[in-house]
């Protein structure tokens, strides 16, 4: 057969840039190509505060993760978790408690490969490779994978992920979707660009993305908060990330966070 | 410690990060090296790392102490990046095999499919040769393997006449107007042999969507492979009661008939319908697997087989029995009230019944007889039964096998034109001649009736007309005005013919034959109709004559309004002592009163004429036999010569 039948999957194309290794650059990470980080020079022209963005969004994740634990959380659904980079979920949760359970769900090839690598050895993660807008195959795979019981409450993450779910998905009703499947008691965790803030830089951004395989869709504050229909928010609330329970008085300015972070508790 | 972890994300807790940074300091006079490299396990490494870290120290350590630390740090950086783009070179390496293995995986399914479709299936280029091609493909087009269709062109299995309509559906389909196209066709098969094909054709394109291959799927809709699927699927149990169907029972009754004697019943249940509107369809189902389940019982223990033939209707073969009880077994079995969904019902069933039939006879025939048998029954109530009557079958039978080879019949020169004498009631003479069909034994209204029922009437019709006016014109000719009128009696299709008049007035021409020496009987229910045949024929100076004048109403109004010169009817003869005889007189009084003659056709004794002629009728047919053309002639030359005894 020299033909190609059309369920064969696209190929690995590391020639075209990916937001989930534009991420990991920005994190100052090495998981990187020259097309990701051409992006992501054009990026920071728009937004020079990108690599501080990045690096709040990726501490705010962290302090979920501890809050979830500390709310009696022992099981994760990391949804759309990208290119491991440093700190990750399964690494944080695990040194609080070596008994929680990761479910890391992707869909790009190589940040599927790349999570399988890193966690070849860790019985207590995996990775499934499914589109996070599909819940449905999302929750068959995490049921599947044997390390998620749906009769406990889970903590359902999705940091930095919502931004490159298109309105005409139908955020709202993804979201449903995953807190209908889990039992009252569990978190669910959300960061996302918002225009909110710093709007002109947010459009420049925009604009850079639209062209890439991941445009973006920054939502305002009541936007977030619709996506938390059925959830209880915590305090503080819908706020930019460094906002978000601070460990220490926060330093960082709040109007250049780029990102509003919320967890609510499913009532 | 936070103009560091401003310069880059440390995944730690801010107690850690202090711990961490106070144990590094404590290192650094003794061991830059380590202070670099724990730095970068901590992932202190942003682009302003190091800046902001020598900065802090600078004004605390000596030149060389930063000078190691800063070597250290931008080596442990390095060894940093390799490890990452090592781990992200696997990454890639391993995403890649995988779609390579899917890939293999999806081509293997792909390759299991297309072995083992069902249909035949071709991927030809955009010029028609085929790249590859299944062996059901092979198979139907009568080749060995898939690889004989390789390189061939596909078009070559098409017929000629075929092959524009397909090219012009091919090229929509790779243009991209429809995404497929169906159709069916005949494909010639490698031995020149047709077989009939549904065909599916759809496009396959590259990476680019540019259009690339066809793929053609076949499928074999010829006969003989509709029917070995059909076997193949089992097609013969009916799914609701899972008896036989009526295929199923065709075949084995056709299998019995060569052994002993049978009888055949075709059951149908009285009143179903009534349960089924009632109660529903779902409660008439129900009804039906009972039904179907008592008289299975009662065919285990008969030995018989049994099939559900219909929507309500079931058939049982028996080895030859005793037909009346056989049938009250099956009305106790069904009878005995039945519970459905808490309605009690009560079942009766109407039976036709064949009995020993003819060892020649067909399962289709035999299930004709009893479903007729069935009717019959069932017309006459419910709880009924009824015997196929071969007799009666076999004169129906007869009469369309008697249609049937009529055409064949005409065409030979078999059916022959007779001329049977009018005579005038009241002065014995004979007034005309009839021109009439003759065909085996049968009757001019039998022939006619058959013709009818062939659709041979019209042309027949014409054939007799024309014929009869050649011979009437002749007649004329040689025995002047001693030749007899021409009577032509048409059939209902000819006498509301639109070419009527045309072809009567083109027979006149042609043959010279005088008007007023030719009448025409229509029949009545063409001038009921409204038809104006009859008028217009009047009017080109044609004597015209009504046929199966009955008496009704409309008939004697019709009288009034079209300018007729006699009717004709066929009726028993009003014998003076018949209460008839009055009313018969007074019709044809009325007949009378409006002008117009009465005449009677089938009358073939003296008394008969007699009858009529008390009653008033004008004119009779069939006194005397009709003859042929030439013998008519014969007698004609004998009563125009002079008669010996006065010569």
């Amino acid at each position: 057969m020299s033909e190609r039948v059309s369920w064969v999957p696209e190929g690995v194309d590391t020639g075209k840039p990916s937001a989930a290794r534009l991420y990991d650059y920005l994190l100052g990470g090495g998981h990187n190509f020259a097309a990701d980080r051409a992006l992501a020079e054009r990026f920071l022209q728009a937004q020079p505060n990108a690599r501080t963005i990045a690096r709040l969004n990726r501490a705010f994740l962290r302090r979920a993760v501890l809050f979830m634990i500390d709310g009696g959380i022992r099981q994760f659904l990391d949804l759309g978790s990208g290119i491991p980079t440093v700190g990750n979920v399964h690494e944080i949760a695990q040194k609080a408690d070596p008994e929680v359970r990761v479910v890391y769900v992707d869909f790009e090839e190589v940040a599927v490969a790349h999570s399988q690598l890193i966690l070849e050895h860790d019985p207590r993660a995996t990775i499934v490779q499914e589109d996070m807008t599909r819940p449905a195959a999302v929750l068959r795979a995490a049921r599947d994978s044997g390390l998620i019981d749906f009769s406990q409450p889970v903590g359902v993450l999705t940091a930095g992920v919502f931004h490159f779910v298109p309105p005409q998905a139908d955020p709202n009703a993804i979201v449903a979707a995953y807190r209908d499947a889990v039992p009252s008691g569990s978190y669910l965790a959300v960061s996302q660009f918002t225009q909110d803030l710093q709007p002109e830089e947010m459009a420049g951004v925009v604009e850079v993305m639209k062209k890439s395989q991941n445009p973006m869709y920054p939502r305002t504050k009541s936007e977030i908060e619709a996506l938390f229909d059925g959830f209880e928010l915590v305090e503080p609330g819908i706020v930019p990330t460094p906002l978000w329970r601070p460990e220490v008085t926060n330093t960082d300015d709040p109007d250049k966070a780029g990102i509003y972070a919320a967890v609510g508790r499913k009532v | 410690m936070h103009a560091l972890t401003s310069t880059a994300y440390i995944p730690l807790s801010h107690a850690e990060i202090e711990q961490a940074l106070l144990d590094s300091l404590r290192a650094l006079p003794e061991s830059p090296e380590s202070v670099a490299r724990r730095l970068v396990s901590l992932h202190a490494t942003g682009p302003d790392s190091l800046r902001v870290t020598i900065e802090v120290l600078s004004p605390a350590f000596e030149l060389p102490v930063l000078a190691r630390l800063s070597s250290a740090y931008a080596h442990a950086m390095r060894l940093d990046a390799f490890d990452q783009q090592e781990q992200i070179k696997v990454a890639i390496v391993r995403a890649k095999q995988r779609v390579e293995r899917t890939l293999r995986v999806s081509q293997a399914r792909f390759q299991e499919v297309f072995d083992s479709a069902a249909l035949g299936i071709v991927i030809t280029d955009l010029t028609g040769r085929c790249v590859e091609a299944n062996d059901t493909l092979a198979e139907i087009v009568g080749l060995d393997s898939g690889a004989d269709l390789t390189d061939r062109d596909l078009r070559d299995f098409y017929h000629p006449e075929d092959l524009a309509a397909l090219g012009a559906s091919y090229r929509k389909v790779s243009e991209g107007h429809v995404d497929r196209f169906r159709d069916q066709r005949k494909l010639i098969r490698a031995d020149g042999e047709p077989v009939w094909v549904h065909l599916v054709v759809s496009v396959l394109r590259d990476a680019d969507g540019r259009p690339t291959h066809h793929v053609t799927m076949v499928e074999d809709i010829s006969e003989l492979h509709l029917l070995q699927r059909s076997l193949d699927h089992q097609l013969l149990h009916d799914s609701l009661t899972g008896l036989s169907n009526r295929q199923h029972f065709l075949s084995r009754l056709e299998r019995r008939l060569d052994g002993g004697p049978i009888t055949l019943y075709h059951l149908g249940l009285d009143a179903f319908s009534v349960v089924n509107n009632g109660l529903g369809h779902e409660t008439g189902d129900k009804l039906l697997k009972i039904v179907a389940h008592r008289l299975g019982e009662l065919a285990a223990a008969k030995d018989a087989v049994l099939a559900r033939v219909g929507g309500d209707e079931f058939a049982l073969m028996t080895v030859s029995d005793n037909v009346t009880s056989t049938i009250e077994e099956i009305q106790e079995a069904l009878g005995e009230p039945t519970f459905v969904d808490d309605h009690g019902l009560a079942l009766s069933v109407s039976v036709g019944v064949v009995d020993r039939p003819p060892a020649f006879a067909t399962a289709a025939e035999l299930m004709r007889c009893a479903n007729a048998a069935l009717r019959q029954a069932k017309a006459r109530g419910k709880r009924q039964w009824a015997l196929h009557d071969p007799h009666d079958d076999a004169r129906r039978r007869g009469r369309y096998a008697l249609a049937a080879s009529m055409p064949g019949a005409w065409e030979h020169g078999e059916v022959e034109i007779v001329y049977a004498p009018v005579h005038d009631l009241e002065t014995q003479e004979v007034l005309g001649a009839v021109a009439r069909l003759h065909w085996d034994d049968l009757s001019h209204n039998d022939t006619m009736a058959l013709a009818d029922s062939t659709g041979l009437s019209l042309p027949i019709g014409r054939w007799l007309l024309r014929e009869a006016c050649v011979q009437a014109a002749r007649w004329v000719e040689e025995f002047g005005d001693g030749a007899p009128t021409l009577h032509l009696v048409l059939g209902a299709l000819q006498s509301r013919d639109e070419d009527l008049v045309a072809d009567v007035k083109r027979a006149l021409d042609d043959t010279g034959l005088p008007p007023e020496r030719l009448r025409i009987a229509l029949d009545i229910s063409s001038v009921l109709a409204g038809d104006d045949n009859a008028l217009v024929l009047h009017d080109s100076g044609v004597v015209t004559a009504l046929d199966g004048f009955r008496g009704g109403h409309d008939e004697l109004a019709v009288l009034t309004e079209v300018p007729v010169r006699s009717v004709i009817t066929r009726a028993p003869a009003p014998r003076p002592d018949s209460p008839l005889h009055q009313a018969m007189r007074a019709l044809i009084e009325t007949v009378h009163g409006f002008g117009v003659r009465f005449g009677v056709d089938e009358v073939h004794t003296p008394e008969d004429a007699e009858h009529w002629r008390r009653a008033g009728a004008d004119g009779v047919i069939g006194l005397l036999p009709a003859l042929p053309a030439a013998e008519v002639t014969e007698l004609l030359a004998t009563a125009a010569s002079p008669r010996p005894e006065a010569s």
